[in-house]
């Protein structure tokens, strides 16, 4: 065969490769076998820290319509089917099927045993040090259905 | 849920957050484990078509990467050939104005790909002088030839 070549610059393309949710899965999984289950939420409060702290001083100061555009850009760009409902004082997001479990089992990758940690313990660290909270009202592992509720601190 | 659009800075803080724990051999020890237990299909695809199988793996990674590349194959001179104009991954690192890529991001490559590659018979090259700019040069060859130009 003769000599191929191809040629692609950044905009041929839409930046969306889904393997990358087998990988991180593999990264959790790997450093829950490797160091516990603390690690993994450890891990994910830093990359939260380090990644998110955007989004957290957008949520300090314009409350939660930031955070509904953040969740609206992922959420779209991953093509999942969900709901998402705003007050001032309470967002709650329902998700279908977790487009990234989807991908996952869909494409033979192992889903890490703390997947749910990448919604729990990421959500929860992101409210921290604003007027908000976040619980997880449901989630089902096999398919990462969930109701994600995010909602004002009560104060005393 | 972490969007896969926000794997790449997850993927270097834990190579940050695992070289406090264990120091730089923890790092490289992760790398050889996704090597190992991630990398099934361009280990397949090269068992498989032999040096076009490096073509078909990147051909699909790198799209979907929206990466800005050339690719080369020459099969006579069982030559494969990546020159990364822009890597996706390194390029985003580096338009994260309140974060630092993980100081040796980019030397998971070498290490996940020659992992692979080399026991099956091929041998690789790669040129990371300018990764902080967001450039690189990947050669694999099939059979042992004198050492390929990075030009």
């Amino acid at each position: 065969m003769p000599k191929e070549v191809m040629r692609r610059t950044a905009a041929d393309n839409p930046y969306l490769h889904k393997d990358f949710h087998g990988a991180m899965s593999c990264g959790i999984q790997y450093l829950h076998e490797r160091f516990g289950a603390e690690a993994v939420r450890e891990y994910l409060r830093r990359f939260t820290d380090a990644y998110h702290a955007p989004l957290k001083a957008a949520l300090r100061q314009y409350g939660l319509p930031a955070l509904a555009e953040y969740l609206d850009g992922i959420y779209e760009a991953e093509g999942a089917q969900y709901e998402l409902a705003m007050t001032d004082d309470e967002l709650v997001l329902r998700v279908q099927e977790c487009p990234a479990i989807s991908h996952m089992r869909s494409h033979g990758y192992a889903v890490a045993d703390l997947w749910v940690e990448t919604t729990r313990t990421v959500y929860a660290h992101l409210c921290e040090g604003s007027d908000f909270d976040f619980e997880l009202q449901q989630y089902d592992p096999l398919s990462g259905a969930s109701v994600q509720r995010f909602f004002r601190r009560q104060t005393p | 849920m972490i969007s896969c659009t926000e794997f790449i800075p997850a993927y270097s803080e834990l190579f940050r957050y695992l070289e406090e724990r264990g120091g730089k051999q923890e790092v490289v020890a992760y790398w050889e484990y996704i090597s190992d237990s991630f990398l099934h299909n361009l280990r397949q695809l090269v068992a498989e078509h032999g040096l076009r199988g490096c073509w078909m793996y990147w051909s699909h990674t790198l799209n979907e990467e929206a990466a800005d590349f050339t690719m080369e194959i020459d099969d006579e001179a069982g030559e494969f050939r990546i020159t990364m104009h822009q890597c996706p991954s390194r390029g985003l690192l580096n338009a994260l104005e309140h974060m630092e890529p993980y100081h040796d991001y980019c030397g998971h490559c070498d290490v996940l790909y020659r992992r692979i590659l080399e026991p099956m018979g091929f041998e690789c090259f790669s040129d990371h002088s300018e990764c902080d700019q967001a450039r690189c040069v990947l050669i694999v060859r099939s059979h042992r030839h004198d050492t390929p130009s990075m030009g």
